[in-house]
Order: structure tokens, then C-alpha cells, then sequence
């Protein structure tokens, strides 16, 4: 019970109490006064319970007022929690908000900022993982038309004109960064119909920045021609010069291991390279003076169990801050034994010049072969030399530009090369020697980069190559060369029984040939 | 006389191991990137003239530079830090 409200009420009792006391006391004085008294006493007794009653309505009331207050304020206490609550959400909201436009605006960034090409390579290359494969190589088409005026020791001549189509892809598989496998193939149609071979087979081992070890079938690396010009895109003439020709004087290729690699020893450009390898050695098509040295060959017919071993040098003695060009200067010798302990020994330099527009490029080799059975050795030299020039740096007065471009994208050459051997097989110019840019030779019937001539087999044998490249991007040109075959006088022709017949004089024929090649 | 041979060979082979492959996977700095790339630019119509025709680094992929490079780089016997730049340029820096 409130306080207000006793009090209230013991002054009431107190108040009736007094005037229960009072009252006889006055009733002996005056009865009459006493009635009136009694009676503005009961008024006001009454007038106190109507107050009374009113203050218990008013307090009532007022206590309802605190109630609905109180009710209020509780009601105010929850949403002003609520509202602080959604305060609290709303600040966290737009810090995240904010977050969120930071990292909106870096992926924008992003998005709009060009991706380098080393970036988006190396993440390809992930993609990709650690085996990695391509393919590589050319393909050509050619027409051969050779004179063939006159007879060779008999042999049937004729006029030729063929087509002719070679394809020859190069597979290289990466399977770690350190080792690489390279796989050459050639598939064509030639003169004995559709053939393929395989060329190179090797694995390349990459042992450090000075040191590589190849191992399998490969190119010979003996000077300059068949591990670098010997590629139907690289060599400028659509056939090889005459000591890589019908008549190698150094086989073509070899079974075995290789050890190479290269530094530099002064300013940059100034370089120096080393190649020493071993293999199964070097074989002949027969034991008669003047058979065709082939490699590699095969283990049933190696002829001899001695193995072969040779040596490349090659120097680059230029800086390329000097701008005098390019030249490298090379030494090469491949030693082996052949027929059950004769020697066959070879060695050989070779050149390459290039400055601006101008190239030149040359080699001599020469080869002893010891032969059985007392003969007189089969030693043989050849040589070979080239030059081009581009005309893109050559501008005709007066020409429209279109046609300038045009001139622009030729490349005349000239090349002189020779063999000189004491004696050549007939058998070899009458059957397949496996000789040449991409296929078989047979007879002296054209194929894919040989021109046929019978002047090619003479032991004297002498080349002028007239050429003119036209080349619609780096690797793809159309080439045009005309061969002028100047055979010297001298030498013999060698029967597969050993019998021999004076070469004599042998025909100055021509040649033409036009080939379409894209290295790819 | 082949004992000594395989001798040599082996110590040949083990010695060369010992070392990181010239187109190994390295991460070098931005500065060095550039570098080479210059470098690159300088010996890429030197040594590939020298042999053939210098083909533009767009005929082919990045990936594929890594082995056509590593080919080159035995068939051509090139320095090793000739190796790298040509390779940094003909991947486009």
C-alpha cells in the first residue's frame, strides 16, 4: 500500500476518534448548539469521505498513469535497444560495404590492366604442366627438268621432268627441363613411288649450361652442312652442293653419342663451341674403289666391329658491337673403321660470313679410305662455295611501291661446289644409295632436291648452281636454280666385279629446278 | 683403353650433373626480365641469320619456344646467357 494512502486514512481515524471525545462534553452546554455541531460536523465528515473517495480516484488514477508509463517506458527502453541493435547492423553493413568496394575496385583494376604476355604464358604453360610436345618442320613441292645430253659409261639416258613432294615433320616432346626428344621424319613421293624414312631419333640431354649429351640417330655433325643447311628451308638451293650430294664424301648421319655445347669467351657475340661424339662408324655400299660411304649402318652389315669417333670446333670471333658481322670458323675430323680394321679418316674447315644482306658460306673435306686387300686408297676431297644477297635493302628509282616490295623479297645466289675421287661404283649410280635431300637415289632419274644429272656422278664432277629465291615470309620461299654441270675430264668408273673403265669425257648438262617450301 | 673411356664418361656425366640446366625453371627479377629481353632483341636476328632466316617470335606459342629454344640451344652449341635472352625475346618479354 502506498504511503500516501495510510496516512490518509489514520487521519480520518484519528479525526473521528476526537470528535467522538468531544462531543458529550459540548451536549451539557448546549444541546441545540451540539445538533448543529453534530451536524456540520457529519457534513464535513462526509465532505472528508467524499475527498477522500476523490483523493483514492485521483491517486488511482495517477497510479495507472505511473503503470502506463512505466509501460511506456520499458516499451521506449526495448526499441531504443532495437534501434541501437540496427545501428550497431547497419555500421557493420557498411564497413563490409565498403570493404566490398575496395576489392570491386582492385578486381576492376585488374580486369581493365592489360595481362603480360610472359603472365599469361607462364600460366598457360601450368596449364599445360611439365610435358610439353610440338611439331615442327617443312614441306615442299618441286619440278626437276635435267637435260642429260649425253651418255655416262653406258648408262641409259634420257631427258627427265618430274613433280615431286616431300614432307619431313619434326616431333620435339619435352618431358622435364632438362631432357628433350627430337624425332625427324620423312614421308614423300619421289622416283620409286611414295616412301618415308626416319632421319633423326635422339634424346638431348641437357647436363648443364656447357654440356649436352645427344644419343641415338642424328645428323653428322661434321662441319656446317648436314646438322644446319641440310633442312629444306634453311638451304637456299633446292639441291645440296656436290660433296653432300649423290657422292657424299662424309656420311650423312650416325648412330651413336654425342657430347656438346657452347660459351662465350669475350664480348658478347664472341662465342666458341665444341662437339666430339662416338658411333658405329661409317659404312660403304661395297669393298670396290669409289662405292658410296653411307652411315649409319645397319649392325648385321657393319662391316667391322670399330667404332667411330669425331670432333667439331668452331669459333665466332666477332663482337656484335663491332658491326662487322658475323663469322664463324669451324674444324671438323670423324676417324672409324670400316671392313674388319681399315681405317677411313676424314677432316674438313669450314666458313660462314654474314653481313647485312650478304651471305657467304663455304667448306672443304677431304677423306682417306684404306682399302683391303693392298689397293691403292680411295681418298676423296670436295668443296663447296656460296653467296646470296637480299634485295630488300635495294631500291629502284622510279618504281611503284608495289612492285619495290616485290624486288624486295628476291634473293639471287651463286654456288660453286666440286668432288674429286679417284674412282666411282657404277652399281651406286644404277641402285639406291639412300643418299640425298629427302629420299632415295636411283639411276640417273631425278628426286626430291637431286637434280639426276650423270655429270653429278663423274669423279670430277663440278657445279655452278644459279639461284633465285623469292621469299614470301621467313620461312617461306618459292626457289628457282638452274645447275650448270662442268665435270672434268679423268678418274674411272667401277664395276661391282672391281672392273674399271676410263670415266673419259663426260657431258656439260643443265638442270632446272623450281621448289615451294615452307618451314613450319 | 675402354675402361678409361667409360671412366672419362662417367666423370663427364657426373660432373655435368652436378649443375642446373640452362633452361631450367628460375624466377628472376623484373629488371632481369627486361635485361634479357634486350638482349634478345640484339642476338636474335644475329644468331638465327646465321643458319637461317630469323623467324618473328608470334609464329609460335610461348610453350613452344621453351623446346624449339632448347633444340636450338644444342643444335647451335649457344652460350648459355645467349640461350636465355633469345628466349626471353622470342616469348615477348
Amino acid at each position: 500500500m502506498p504511503a500516501g494512502r495510510i496516512f490518509s486514512t489514520f487521519l480520518f481515524a484519528f479525526g473521528v476518534a476526537a470528535l467522538s471525545l468531544v462531543g458529550p462534553t459540548r451536549a451539557a452546554d448546549s444541546d441545540s448548539g451540539d445538533a448543529a455541531a453534530m451536524t456540520e460536523i457529519r457534513s464535513e465528515i462526509r465532505q472528508m469521505r467524499a475527498e477522500r473517495q476523490h483523493d483514492r480516484e485521483v491517486i488511482h488514477s495517477l497510479e495507472l498513469k505511473v503503470q502506463q508509463l512505466e509501460t511506456k517506458d520499458s516499451k521506449v527502453q526495448v526499441t531504443t535497444q532495437q534501434l541501437q541493435n540496427t545501428d550497431q547492423k547497419l555500421k557493420e553493413t557498411t564497413l563490409e560495404l565498403q570493404q566490398t568496394n575496395v576489392q570491386v575496385k582492385t578486381l576492376q583494376t585488374k580486369v581493365d590492366a592489360p595481362v603480360a604476355s610472359s603472365q599469361f604464358g607462364d600460366a598457360f604453360s601450368r596449364y599445360l604442366g611439365s610435358h610439353s610436345f610440338t611439331v615442327t618442320g617443312a614441306a615442299g613441292g618441286d619440278f626437276i627438268f635435267d637435260q642429260q645430253s649425253g651418255a655416262l659409261d653406258g648408262l641409259h639416258h634420257a631427258s627427265q621432268n618430274s613433280f615431286f613432294f616431300d614432307w619431313e615433320p619434326m616431333i620435339l616432346y619435352r618431358p622435364t627441363d632438362w631432357i628433350l626428344f627430337e624425332g625427324v621424319f620423312s614421308a614423300g613421293v619421289g622416283n620409286t613411288g611414295t616412301a618415308t624414312d626416319v632421319s633423326i631419333v635422339d634424346f638431348q640431354i641437357f647436363l648443364n649450361d656447357y654440356m649436352t649429351v645427344v644419343a641415338g640417330l642424328f645428323d653428322q655433325p661434321f662441319g656446317d652442312w648436314y646438322e644446319n643447311q641440310s633442312p629444306m628451308w634453311v638451304n637456299r638451293f633446292v639441291t645440296a652442293p656436290l660433296p653432300f650430294g649423290v657422292e657424299p664424301v662424309v656420311p650423312p648421319s650416325e648412330l651413336g653419342v654425342q657430347l656438346r655445347g657452347g660459351m662465350q669467351f669475350g664480348d658478347l657475340g664472341q662465342d666458341f663451341d665444341y662437339t666430339v661424339w662416338g658411333g658405329n662408324g661409317p659404312g660403304f655400299s661395297s669393298s670396290v674403289l669409289g662405292a658410296v660411304v653411307s652411315s649409319p649402318t645397319a649392325v648385321a652389315f657393319s662391316q667391322t666391329n670399330g667404332k667411330s669417333i669425331g670432333a667439331r670446333f668452331r669459333i665466332y670471333p666477332l663482337p656484335l658491337d663491332s658491326g662487322m658481322g658475323r663469322l664463324e670458323l669451324g674444324a671438323s675430323t670423324y676417324n672409324g673403321k670400316w671392313a674388319n680394321g681399315n681405317w677411313y679418316n676424314s677432316w674438313g674447315v669450314d666458313f660462314n660470313y654474314f653481313t647485312g644482306n650478304l651471305q657467304t658460306r663455304g667448306e672443304w673435306l677431304e677423306s682417306y679410305r684404306q682399302m683391303p686387300m693392298g689397293q691403292a686408297a680411295d681418298n676423296r676431297q670436295g668443296w663447296y662455295v656460296q653467296a646470296g644477297y637480299f634485295l630488300n635493302g635495294i631500291d629502284v628509282p622510279g618504281l611503284p611501291a608495289r612492285l619495290d616490295d616485290y624486288i624486295h623479297r628476291f634473293e639471287p645466289l651463286v654456288r660453286y661446289s666440286g668432288v674429286n675421287q679417284r674412282a666411282v661404283s657404277t652399281a651406286d649410280i644404277q641402285a639406291a644409295t639412300g643418299v640425298g635431300l629427302g629420299g632415295t637415289q636411283v639411276g640417273l632419274v631425278p628426286d626430291f632436291g637431286i637434280n639426276g644429272s650423270p655429270a653429278t656422278y663423274a669423279p670430277h664432277s663440278r657445279e655452278v648452281a644459279l639461284g633465285l629465291d623469292y621469299w614470301i615470309a621467313p620461312s617461306i620461299v618459292w626457289q628457282n636454280e638452274f645447275d650448270i654441270e662442268l665435270p672434268r675430264a679423268g678418274g674411272v668408273f667401277v664395276s661391282p666385279t672391281g672392273a674399271q673403265t676410263s670415266a673419259g669425257s663426260i657431258p656439260n648438262d643443265h638442270a632446272f629446278l623450281s621448289q615451294f617450301t615452307i618451314g613450319f | 683403353m675402354k675402361k678409361i673411356f667409360a671412366a672419362i664418361l662417367l666423370a663427364i656425366l657426373a660432373i655435368g650433373s652436378a649443375r642446373t640446366p640452362v633452361l631450367a625453371q628460375e624466377d628472376i627479377s623484373p629488371a632481369e626480365h627486361k635485361r634479357l629481353f634486350r638482349e634478345g632483341a640484339q642476338l636474335w636476328p644475329v644468331y638465327c641469320n646465321t643458319c637461317h632466316n630469323a623467324r618473328p617470335g608470334s609464329e609460335k606459342a610461348p610453350y613452344e619456344w621453351n623446346l624449339i629454344i632448347m633444340h636450338m640451344h644444342m643444335l647451335g652449341n649457344l652460350p648459355p646467357q645467349d640461350t636465355k635472352a633469345l628466349l626471353e625475346y622470342l616469348k615477348g618479354g
